[in-house]
């Protein structure tokens, strides 16, 4: 299956709950609803054409208006790769937990906690994982987070 | 009289005798400049040349230098590599733990002054010297064997230099 | 004897530990010497990299990606700049093509090397860890040859290499492979029948494969796990599509296997790295790239194989000349992170060996 057949079968397929975004510059980028995601993540894994068994990567993303969650995802047995999007509000942003499809996205979400304060529903163990224990200076990897000793490199 | 006639190397034949005079001072940090024990404490990228200084081509042992994995062995801590704010604190109670007189090298431009870290990072700390007192620094990004080597000579000259009024304890 | 009994009680191993590699803290509940469960604790390296990079443009963002990943710092360039090549839909000249497969592969060579001292070091032999570093100085003499630098190059850039490979790069290049390639004899021979090594590795911290996929485990570590998964093959990047190499797999999954396999890796990249020296062509080494170029806005995420696995860098462009998002992906990160799952049970002098040959290198896990 190539990108554009791969493209084709899950805008088929999912019955609507996969948009393709025009962003993506080398793998398909689709966005899902939050309140699809779990299904359709599970679809993803257990579908016998696609299996995404491997998340490769979980990114949040501050783009200044609102949050998205990017899943990456690649089937290691059929060599495919695709990103599905989910986009949140700034203000109470909320996604469940695809730990139950990845085992890997456990600690992806914590992080993503707490550098953007994207809330993880059902994760279970929501700790610091990379900022020192008594941070409490916010959510730094926000756009608009600052702090006294933070210094920006000037422009030139 | 025997065994010091086999080792010319040690004492000189002097002129009624063979006996050397020296400080007890000079005996003392001669011998502790040759037998810095260093402690294993590699945070990043400088760790790696601080390996590779202590293995085959650069062998840091000709300077009596051998790692110890436990401050309580240690004289001298080579901190390589950034130090971050969620590690600051346990850089200092290492340094705690180590006995008197212990010593400090800053490695690479991150222990100086937070190194390529410094604009734009939120969890670095810019400059161990804040957490602990340093004795020499090493420039470099990461700096290279041959470098940690002379600031460790550099580091032995000062212990040569010292008096024993440096013993005592400070606060 | 019925009344003897046994407590359970935690143990902390770390941030400072000589075999966690950098500074990872693993919190151990034990029972006896058996570890019954893991709780490591990251981000004693945590210098917030992708912070540092949506503040940069492209082309500086590639010496702070050095850091991320020092030991095989040209694969850290080259997937930063295969994104952004990715974004901006740059052509690469054939010969920057070339250089940088000699470099990925030769940088995955000295990082095999250090595994192999390293983790012979930790498991309790001295002599490999001589061996290894010994061999890996002359990789680095010809890095260092070419981009002046030992461990951070900011060799590879976007649209191609920095600078042509020097004179005599190319005569050296077959010396030092053939003097690996000559000494891996040796390097197996102090350790593969050793039955002190044996005792310690075969067997031990069995990693199912569907453990390992469900937690993103990748590179050897997979591998050794049976599951034949490499990017270079699966995910084709670059020009590998080209040269003829073996993914070596292994079934057991145990920590013997996972060594085993790196040696051999040794051996394919010896091979890519012959193959792609012959066929150097001549020509451009860059394609013409401004420094502060604006590719259009989009999103990619590109992804090798380096020595540890998959390691990928998700980058988002917003038109500007600086990334809106950077996010790096370690697999070192997935390796840590798995240690809970199939390394309980175990000796704690068997989990060093776990941890050793899973090959984890800290700032790739804090970033």
């Amino acid at each position: 299956m190539d990108k554009d057949q791969l493209s084709a079968y899950l805008t088929d397929k999912s019955e609507g709950k996969l948009t393709l975004l025009e962003v993506g510059r080398h793998d398909p980028i689709f966005k899902v609803e939050a309140s699809q995601l779990i299904e359709v993540c599970t679809w993803l894994r257990d579908d016998e054409q696609l299996k995404f068994d491997f998340l490769c990567n979980l990114s949040g993303v501050d783009t200044g208006e609102q949050f998205e969650v990017v899943y990456q995802l690649a089937s290691t047995s059929k060599s495919l790769r695709v990103d599905i999007k989910v986009i949140l509000p700034y203000d109470g942003a909320e996604i469940e937990s695809v730990q139950k499809v990845w085992a890997a996205a456990n600690w992806h979400e914590r992080e993503m906690w707490e550098l953007y304060g994207i809330n993880v529903k059902n994760h279970g163990k929501l700790e610091f994982l990379l900022l020192p224990e008594d941070w409490d200076e916010g959510f730094p990897m926000r756009k608009d987070w600052d702090a006294p000793d933070f210094i920006r490199m000037p422009e030139f | 009289m025997g065994l010091i006639k086999k080792l010319p190397v040690y004492t000189e034949k002097m002129p009624g005798g063979g006996i050397v005079m020296t400080s007890l001072e000079a005996a003392l940090h001669n011998a502790q400049a040759k037998s810095l024990w260093y402690l294993l404490f590699g945070t990043a990228c400088c760790a790696i040349e601080l390996m590779c200084t202590g293995a085959s081509r650069y062998d840091f042992d000709r300077l009596g230098m051998i790692f110890r994995a436990t401050p309580r062995q240690a004289d001298l801590i080579i901190a390589a590599g950034t130090i971050t704010k969620k590690m600051a604190p346990r850089l200092r109670l290492l340094y705690d733990q180590m006995a008197e007189p212990r010593y400090v090298i800053a490695m690479g431009g991150c222990t100086i002054k937070g190194g390529p870290f410094y604009y734009d990072s939120y969890s670095v700390e810019k400059g161990i010297d804040h957490i602990i007192p340093v004795d020499v620094y090493i420039p470099g990004c990461p700096p290279r064997p041959e470098s940690l080597l002379e600031g460790c000579i550099t580091l032995q000259e000062k212990i040569k230099k010292q008096s024993l009024l440096d013993w005592q304890e400070k606060d | 004897m019925s009344d003897l009994r046994t407590e359970e009680y935690y143990l902390n191993m770390g941030p400072h530990h000589p075999s966690t590699h950098g500074v990872c803290r693993m919190v151990l509940k034990m029972d006896g010497e058996k570890v019954k469960e893991i709780e490591p604790h990251i981000g004693y390296l945590h210098r917030s990299i992708e912070k540092i990079c949506e503040n940069r443009t492209y082309a500086q963002c590639i010496p702070i990606l050095d850091r991320f990943e020092y030991v095989t710092a040209m694969s850290c360039n080259y997937v930063f700049a295969l994104a952004a090549e990715r974004l901006a839909s740059i052509e690469v000249p054939e010969r920057a093509e070339h250089i940088r497969v000699i470099m990925l592969e030769l940088n995955r060579i000295a990082s095999h090397l250090l595994f192999y001292g390293v983790t012979a070091m930790d498991i309790g032999a001295l002599t490999p860890f001589l061996y290894g570093l010994r061999e890996r100085e002359s990789i680095l003499d010809l890095f260092e040859m070419t981009c002046g630098q030992r461990l951070t190059y900011n060799y590879i850039r976007v649209g191609g290499v920095s600078r042509d490979l020097p004179n005599g790069f190319i005569p050296k290049c077959h010396e030092a492979l053939n003097t690996i390639e000559k000494k891996l004899a040796d390097y197996e021979g102090l350790l593969n029948e050793n039955p002190i090594w044996l005792v310690r590795t075969v067997g031990i911290g069995v990693l199912p494969a569907k453990v390992a996929l469900d937690y993103g485990v990748s590179g050897p570590c997979l591998r050794a796990s049976g599951v034949q998964y490499d990017l270079r093959r699966n995910d084709p990047y670059s020009i590998y599509d080209r040269f003829e190499f073996d993914i070596p797999v292994r079934h057991n999954g145990d920590c013997y296997d996972r060594y085993l396999l790196r040696l051999d890796e040794i051996r394919q990249s010896i091979h890519i790295v012959r193959q792609a020296l012959d066929a150097l062509p001549e020509g451009d080494f860059k394609a013409k790239v401004s420094p502060n170029f604006k590719p259009p806005a989009g999103e990619v995420y590109a992804r090798i194989e380096n020595s540890r696995g998959e390691l990928g860098v998700h980058v988002i462009s917003d038109g500007t000349k600086k990334p809106l998002r950077v996010k790096t992906r370690g697999a070192s990160y997935n390796h840590i992170a798995v240690l809970p799952a199939f390394a309980t049970d175990v000796l704690l002098a068997d989990l060093v060996a776990i941890f050793a040959t899973m090959d984890v290198i800290m700032p790739e896990v804090d970033r």
